[in-house]
């Protein structure tokens, strides 16, 4: 029986976010793309559950990327323009910061934010401003410069805040703007969706952080993220790609140092003439490359030169009662018994108990999220992958119990409910479960480290020297653009140009 | 660095990427491929693992209990009390999968010989399957299963200490798990099972779980039929039985035939217990479609046409009306993977191109945005004119 042609122009293994944003952006320059997702639905960890009757949201907290209808950002137009029309509900509010000494709700918009803080933390309005705009100009040049590379003067003459930002951390540039405690507590908490301690974190990274939450707001689809990822399959079905799941990529097979097609776990051999590969490198080039000897030593060197970045661990609470009444009133909580980023980063190597909660309460931004009369509320920690690496199988089930248990326990105690008491479903989602539904590496997320070592700007610089085998591209948070499901989308469409960028080149 | 510095600094990007290589350039060239949090995720879901009929016994006139262990021997896969296993049937040309709630305890699993067990009674549940285990399957033959599938098990941040157990025939035997491994000590719960038989000379299990009674354990046996010498309770699972065996705070874990859950849910609502106490196992494959609300009659004695794609090929195989499409693709040796065959678990997801299906409505599982897009769930999903489908090519 043939399930496949006898050749394809590009392969995608995974068909989460990033694999199906460069199958879409292929299929759109009329080339013949064929998907491998090893699961049985799209998406990654962009995905729902059903649970005793409700659909729960796996994994999706923010999108960022999205934009208002009028005013679209990059994940938003590229969506548009293909017409992949997603029912986007826009997140009420940015956060409400339950830090020692503050309890305070922050809404998105650079100036209503420097404004809620200054009324927080009196007196600081101009310098958080200040630096909420310097945060703008930054995301604004690192949008431009993506798509616009330019020369040295020419990037100093037109976006000299960049150039002059791009070698120091957030912490260096935090510290110039010399302000309280308090406000920098204030400013900090969306740290633990890039994942490294203030003092490692380059400034540019939170910039675009900060320049798109707090600049443009945040989004999420109104049938959960499974939602964006269906109809971003279903549209690239309809542009002719081939999707087959439960498909699990062994090989990625090499001739002539390149790329040249894969070999399933069922033995099919698929021949193509580029691979794009969501599979860490870490994984690719040390078991998944046939032969393992096209592998440079260089390619090695690069894993082991980066440290991994964050997992996840949620606990998912479907509770019998509407969210008002159980003292839960804001859509995202970040709580903190410190804002100190580089002391939480360090607790986030153990496995608890864990200081810095992130809380969503879904039914705040999509009020029919579940039933009525219940909601859905999830506490997260995103821990390092250190101490999940020493929990075997037997201790598992403990461990995800005892850390579940901790956080309830503790979100319990700040809303004065035991929320223990109303439990309709819980779902405990940990490393284990990321790694057991999309394969990930050590059931990482986060892809490599954001940190001054392993900077955005030095991944654009070294880019070229880092393709190790020709005609293999890969796309996943472990890209440069890091984690997230706005910058997945972002760098499977990087992928998909890397290959369209070589194929024109070749062809000439 | 000095403060304010960075304002006239310009060489930034060239001093980030010189530590990246460097970085890079003293980083050890040994390839690194342990990855041990992926290892925990393929120990406790290893997929179907080849699996051989150590042990068969009566588990009572008209029940056998199959013990299975890991061809080659060694641990099998952690799981929950209360969960179940699937296991693949070839018959002749047609490859069938059926799921069978485990009867054994997890701890039992993860011994040095580990072993699972199933425990099947002649001619209920899915008929000809659980007739073929009693009849044809002997020690030494082996099978392909998926052990620890499904959510009926006790969850401690979520279910009462307390719990009682409704069972009913053969829903006994994921509470005879939950006993044993709370009888084992390693799950902390009080655990009274309400079990409801017909007669005392045929009761599934019984001198096994009457063995297990002890601090946390109890088995309280409820007889239907007309037995006048019978000492203890009799009659059906009625609420004034229930509520004699319950603490004020008590979570009900209900298992056994779909004529049970409908009298259960009544004799329930009597007793004014909150929502989130109350657990149903999934029931199974519905036994006669058409009794479900909404079902087209007009259908009932149709064979339609059921093109199959995977990936490039298309097959076209018959499908009665009154079967889901999971059992039409069985019979004509058309792989798909199902695990709960009641609609909830999402295995056998698959996408209907064209043509209509009736969904059993009380066995709708599905995700909101794939209902959108024509997705079912084959094994709760029966055609209602010709279908044209696409699944995971297997």
């Amino acid at each position: 029986m043939n399930f496949y042609k006898d050749h394809y122009d590009v392969i995608v293994v995974g068909g989460a976010l990033a694999g199906l944003s460069a199958a879409l952006q292929l299929a759109d320059k009329g080339k013949d793309v064929l998907v491998l997702e090893r699961h049985n639905l799209p998406g990654g960890v962009a995905t729902s559950f059903v649970r005793g009757g409700i659909e729960i949201e796996a994994a999706l907290h923010e999108m960022m990327y999205i934009g208002a209808k009028d005013n679209r950002q990059k994940v938003g137009v590229f969506f548009d323009q293909l017409g992949i029309d997603i029912d986007w509900l826009r997140v009420p509010e940015a956060y409400h910061a339950s830090l020692p000494g503050l309890e305070v709700t922050l809404h998105p918009g650079m100036e209503q934010f420097s404004r809620e803080v200054d009324a927080a933390v009196p007196g600081t309005y101009e310098k958080v401003k200040r630096l909420m705009d310097l945060c703008a100009t930054v995301y604004d040049s690192v949008n431009e410069l993506s798509i616009h590379p330019m020369s040295k003067p020419q990037m100093l003459l037109k976006h000299a805040a960049f150039v002059k930002t791009a070698g120091y951390s957030t912490k260096e540039v935090l510290d110039t703007f010399d302000l309280p405690q308090k406000a920098l507590d204030l400013i900090a908490p969306y740290w633990i969706y890039v994942g490294s301690g203030f003092s490692d974190l380059p400034f540019t990274i939170y910039a675009v952080l900060m320049g798109e939450y707090i600049g443009n707001g945040s989004y999420i689809p109104r049938k959960f993220s499974h939602e964006m990822s269906l109809k971003m399959a279903e549209k690239a079905e309809e542009m002719g790609v081939q999707i087959e799941y439960r498909q699990h990529v062994d090989k990625i097979l090499v001739k002539d140092g390149q790329a040249c097609g894969v070999r399933t776990a069922r033995g099919d051999e698929i021949s193509a003439d580029y691979v794009i590969c969501s599979a860490y490198p870490n994984k690719v080039y040390t078991s998944m490359i046939e032969p393992a000897e096209a592998v440079p030593a260089g390619a090695i060197k690069m894993v082991n030169g980066r440290r991994i970045s964050l997992t996840a661990f949620s606990v998912i609470l479907i509770l019998d009662k509407p969210a008002e009444e159980l003292n839960i009133k804001d859509y995202s909580i970040f709580r903190g018994t410190t804002m100190d980023t580089d002391k939480i980063y360090d607790e986030l190597k153990g496995l608890g108990p864990y200081s810095y909660l992130t809380c969503i309460c879904h039914n705040y931004g999509n009020p029919d999220a579940t039933p009525e009369g219940t909601c859905s509320f999830s506490i997260t920690v995103l821990p390092r992958v250190d101490g999940w690496k020493t929990v075997t199988a037997d201790e598992y089930d403990r461990v995800k119990h005892q850390v579940a248990k901790q956080l309830i326990d503790d979100m319990s105690a700040y809303f004065g409910v035991n929320l223990l008491d109303h439990v309709l479903e819980i779902v405990i989602e940990t490393p284990m479960t990321v790694a057991h539904y999309t394969g990930m590496w050590n059931g990482c997320i986060y892809g490599y480290a954001h940190t001054m070592e392993d900077h955005i700007v030095a991944r654009l610089q070294t880019e070229e020297e880092e393709k190790f085998i020709g005609h293999l591209e890969f796309s996943g948070a472990h890209q440069i653009s890091g984690d997230g499901m706005g910058p997945a989308v972002v760098n499977g469409r990087k992928a998909a140009k890397n290959v369209l960028d070589t194929m024109a080149k070749e062809a000439q | 660095m000095k403060v304010k510095g960075f304002i006239k600094d310009v060489g930034g990007a060239s001093r980030v990427t010189k530590a990246r290589l460097n970085a890079f350039e003293t980083a050890s060239p040994l390839p690194v491929r342990e990855d041990p949090i992926g290892n925990v995720a393929r120990e406790w879901h290893p997929g179907k693992l080849d699996l051989v009929v150590t042990e068969i016994r009566e588990a009572s006139k008209t029940a056998k209990t199959l013990r299975f262990e890991k061809v080659g021997g060694g641990k099998l896969p952690p799981f929950y009390a209360g969960q179940f296993m699937v296991l693949d049937f070839p018959m002749g040309k047609s490859l069938i999968s059926r799921p069978y709630s485990i009867s054994s305890a997890p701890w039992q699993a993860r011994q040095d010989k580990g072993f699972v067990e199933i425990t099947v009674r002649r001619s209920k549940g899915d008929g000809f399957i659980c007739d073929h285990i009693n009849d044809n399957v002997k020690v030494g033959d082996t099978f392909r299963g998926l052990i620890g599938c499904g959510q009926f098990y006790y969850e401690p941040l979520r279910d009462a200490k307390h719990v009682v157990a409704l069972a009913g025939g053969v829903g006994i035997t994921p509470f005879a798990s939950m006993a044993r491994e709370v009888a084992n000590g390693t799950l902390d719960m009080d655990l009274t099972i309400l079990y409801g038989s017909v007669s005392s000379n045929d009761i599934t299990l019984k001198a096994e779980l009457d063995k297990l009674e002890g601090e946390h354990v109890h088995v309280v046996h409820v007889l239907s039929g007309d037995e006048p010498d019978w000492p203890g309770e009799r009659g059906f699972l009625t609420a004034e039985l229930i509520r004699k065996y319950s603490a004020p705070d008590t979570t009900y874990f209900i298992c056994g035939p779909q004529v049970m859950y409908r009298f259960l849910h009544g004799e329930l609502a009597k007793l004014d217990i909150p929502r989130r106490r109350i657990r149903f196992e999934v029931f199974g494959q519905a036994k006669d479609i058409t009794q479900f609300p909404g079902y087209p009659m007009a259908c009932k004695d149709e064979t339609y046409q059921l093109t199959v794609v995977r990936g490039l090929h298309e097959d076209v195989i018959p499908a009665k009306a009154t079967e889901s499409l999971v059992v039409a693709l069985e019979r004509a040796g058309i792989g798909i993977e199902t695990g709960c065959r009641s609609g909830e678990c999402g295995f056998c997801r698959t996408k209907v191109l064209s043509g209509s299906v009736y969904i059993c409505p009380e066995n709708d599982g599905r995700r909101g945005a794939d209902k959108d897009f024509g997705y079912v769930h084959a094994c709760a999903a029966y055609p209602t004119s010709d279908v044209k489908i696409k699944i995971p090519i297997v």
